[in-house]
């Protein structure tokens, strides 16, 4: 079936935020801007399926960019599901921060539908018995990316969420409205900048266990940064 | 953007020869002992570098082969080629200790195990073969006979390198071994490849990034330990923030370079280090830290470097609308890694306009014998205990620091902080007042609250707030006080100024009684009438009831107008005695 992926517009704001840089993780720094991996899981926090994936377009920075310092307590381990759990006392950090405060942006990202054959394998597909004869016939016959455009926006609208979104880090979670482009808009700030490379997100599709980060240089134009594709080549595997 | 932005600098420097900064797979480094050796390896004698008298002396700097970092129990395997600390290339032990002997015996065997382990036409070189013949001959244990030996094993760690008798320059600084060091920059080793964070090139992936000195110390900027909650999809240490190589040692070499003893691109204030560059080659770096910090060898250089500001806008000197960018990054040492307090980038014309606001909000009239400091470092003592910058609360000279360079508001620990010490010393500095005046002024102006009162430089007798005029008030009733009694030794203000500054109702009835006993004790006629109308005129300013208490702001233009008037009285009095005489 021929179509057009469907372009979708988030405003989100909170009042601080970390995109966590890689090389500055342990003692954290944010990146300037949201991070368009950081921005996907926003929208993946509204909706998401196996059959659909987000692909971040542009990224419009409505709030000029501040800073704050905050020494905070972190915990120093990873949960494991083998583990008996952590304990906090013996695994408590104390770490200096350098966050975001009072950011808003506006998130264009695309709804990509991803046909039934070329999706991959869930963990937790429905097992062979369970599957009646004429649904593997009909199996999604009717399926199409319409559907999910409707669900993406009637979501959005009433601000559902699986879990609630979030800047960076799940202690900074954000406020998120629809924007259908019927009212008028804050511009974004009147700053341009070189923000250097910036993590696009990481690379699963080469090797899912062992993945690469990709990263691509960020360029802010007047407050909004346009952000190259997936497979283009400004993306750096 | 930290990373890159240094990494730029270390290319910006890496072009002009005059920089001095070190090419990749080099260090500059401080050899305070040199071994003399002649072509036969025979050891000559133990040459002292350092010039200059006690605690000051320097050893000269060499450029050297890059150190590697060494930790752990394996550590003594590695060394470093051609130089290194007295263990290594003497085998001397740090201490008598039998553990440390036979430690200092394995350092050496790596030293020399280093040298030999070199290509054959390397070895050929007539310094390296001295160096190999000097260990082959033993001629090592005569070193310990010099006389220098017992000031050198003084030093802890003291490091050691060759120079061939009759040459000028170290063996590893022949050019036969730079070339060495340069070629195997050049060559890649098998180690792990991928994609550079600060370049975007592919290339090979630093494990361990070098060390950064900073307080006396030495800690990493990027570093991650290993099972500690850092390791993110299966990746350790440095791995987790992919850096090539090369820019890993631009941006550590440019970072050191910024942090170095001799640096001019350093303040430290607190706790934090800040440096800062600027993206060209401007004046505003050399006059930058004049603004903060304290420099001992000349403590009138932030008075000078104010004045240049202000009166840049005629001469030029400082271009104030220069478009050029200036980073600062502030540092503080946090449990053995380093944190990033603060990250500014800005040109600096909009730099130097901030700090030009700061002096005009901070300014304030001042007594003639005051010679008036500005920098950030006397700021800071005026408002800690003990006036030791010290005693600082952490976090403050950092928020301090970045609102004198955004030109955001301070903040409100600072005006805390400063009440606190006024009532704890029962008195108001200069400093002080100029502290809480730059502080309502820049938040009134800020947030331009209902309240449109900025405060002056010098007495404003329209001021109608009621902590300002009760501040005038008490230095009134002080003055009259101190007239009454000449020589008195503890005034009103030791005894009541907390008090009358936070609940002004419960002390200033009883001030008021004290008033009119004073006044009685006066001879002059015409100075009671003054000081009547004087206090009638700050009266009619107050509202009939007295506050019961003053909050924080409120006790901020009490301290003000105490100050204020105070100074006015005096200048007054000044005055009047000049057109006596």
């Amino acid at each position: 079936m021929e179509h057009f992926n469907k372009t979708f517009c988030l405003e989100v704001k909170g009042d601080y935020a970390c995109f966590t840089r890689p090389e500055m993780k342990v003692e954290r720094v944010s990146y300037d801007v949201i991070t368009p991996s950081s921005a996907r899981g926003i929208f993946e926090a509204i909706f998401w399926k196996p059959a659909i994936r987000w692909r971040i377009r542009k990224i419009e920075i409505l709030n000029p960019i501040k800073w704050i310092s905050v020494r905070r307590n972190e915990v120093g381990q990873t949960a494991s599901d083998r583990s008996e759990g952590i304990f906090i006392e013996t695994a408590r950090q104390q770490r200096a921060g350098l966050f975001l405060r009072d950011v808003a942006y506006r998130l264009y990202a695309e709804l990509e539908f991803i046909p039934h054959p070329n999706r991959t394998e869930t963990k937790r597909s429905v097992p062979e018995p369970l599957l009646d004869t004429w649904e593997k016939e009909e199996f999604r016959k009717d399926e199409n990316p319409g559907k999910y455009y409707g669900i993406f926006e009637r979501r959005a609208r009433k601000g559902q969420c699986f879990n609630q979104p979030y800047l960076g880090c799940r202690e900074f979670s954000c406020e998120f409205r629809l924007i259908d482009g019927h009212t008028t808009e804050t511009v974004p700030i009147s700053e341009t900048r070189d923000l250097g490379f910036m993590l696009y997100d990481l690379d699963f599709e080469k090797n899912v266990k062992e993945s690469s980060p990709a990263f691509f240089r960020c360029c802010m134009e007047q407050g909004v940064i346009n952000v190259p594709a997936w497979d283009s080549e400004e993306v750096r595997k | 953007m930290i990373l890159q932005a240094l990494y730029d600098y270390y290319q910006r420097k890496a072009v002009d020869p005059d920089s001095g900064i070190a090419p990749e797979g080099f260090v500059w480094k401080e050899i305070p002992f040199v071994i003399v050796i002649n072509h036969e390896g025979d050891f000559i004698s133990l040459e002292d570098t350092r010039e200059g008298d006690g605690k000051k002396k320097r050893a000269k700097k060499y450029l050297l082969p890059k150190s590697v970092g060494r930790s752990g129990s394996n550590g003594w395997m590695t060394s470093f080629l051609l130089w290194d600390h007295y263990g290594y290339v003497l085998g001397h032990a740090r201490s008598e200790g039998e553990k440390d002997q036979v430690m200092a015996q394995k350092q050496m065997l790596s030293f020399i195990k280093k040298i030999q382990d070199l290509p054959q036409e390397i070895k050929e070189d007539n310094g390296v073969l001295a160096v190999i013949r000097f260990y082959d001959q033993r001629s090592y244990e005569k070193v310990k006979d010099s006389d220098k030996w017992e000031e050198c094993s003084k030093i802890i760690g003291c490091n050691m390198s060759f120079r061939l008798d009759g040459d000028s320059s170290l063996i590893p600084c022949n050019t036969s071994v730079q070339k060495y060091i340069a070629d195997q920059c050049d060559e890649n080793a098998d180690g792990v490849t991928g994609l550079c964070l600060i370049t975007g090139k592919r290339g090979e992936i630093a494990r361990i990034h070098s060390d950064t000195p900073i307080n006396k110390d030495s800690k990493k900027f990027v570093s991650f330990q290993r099972s500690s909650g850092y390791d993110s999809y299966g990746k350790e240490q440095a791995f987790n923030a992919p850096i090539s190589k090369s820019a890993e040692f631009a941006y550590t070499t440019a970072m050191n370079m910024l942090l170095g003893k001799d640096s001019i691109n350093k303040v430290q204030v607190g706790n934090t280090t800040s440096i800062f560059w600027s993206q060209k080659e401007d004046v505003f770096e050399a006059i930058f830290p004049s603004f903060f910090g304290y420099n001992k060898d000349n403590p009138d250089a932030d008075v000078k470097a104010v004045k240049t500001l202000f009166e840049s806008a005629w001469t030029g000197y400082v271009n104030t609308n220069s478009n050029t960018r200036f980073y600062i990054l502030g540092l503080s040492p946090n449990s053995a890694r380093i944190a990033v307090r603060f990250w500014h980038t800005g040109s600096i014309g909009k730099c130097s306009g901030n700090i030009k606001q700061h002096f005009d909000d901070l300014e304030i009239i001042r007594p003639s014998h005051d010679r008036g400091h500005y920098s950030l470092f006397w700021l800071l003592s005026a408002i800690a205990h003990e006036k030791k910058v010290d005693n600082i609360p952490p976090n403050l000279s950092g928020q301090i620091f970045e609102a004198v360079i955004t030109g955001g508001t301070y903040p409100a620990t600072m005006l805390q902080q400063t009440i606190r010490r006024i009532r704890a010393t029962q008195d108001v500095t200069r400093v002080q007042a100029g502290i809480l005046k730059a502080y309502l002024n820049r938040f009134h102006r800020i947030y331009s609250t209902k309240e449109k009162e900025t405060i002056t430089v010098a007495l404003d007798s329209n001021n109608i707030n009621p902590g300002y005029r009760l501040g005038r008030l008490f230095a009134v009733l002080e003055k009259i006080q101190e007239e009454a009694n000449p020589g008195i030794n503890a005034t009103i203000r030791d005894r009541f100024y907390g008090a009358a500054s936070s609940t002004p109702v419960t002390v200033f009835s009883q001030l008021l009684k004290l008033k009119n006993h004073h006044l009685a004790k006066l001879d002059n006629e015409g100075r009671k009438v003054n000081f009547e109308r004087m206090l009638s005129d700050i009266f009619a300013g107050i509202d009939a009831s007295m506050p019961a208490h003053l909050a924080m702001e409120d006790q901020a233009r009490f301290a003000i107008g105490y100050y204020h008037q105070r100074q006015a009285l005096f200048t007054k009095s000044s005055s009047n005695n000049e057109s006596k005489n």
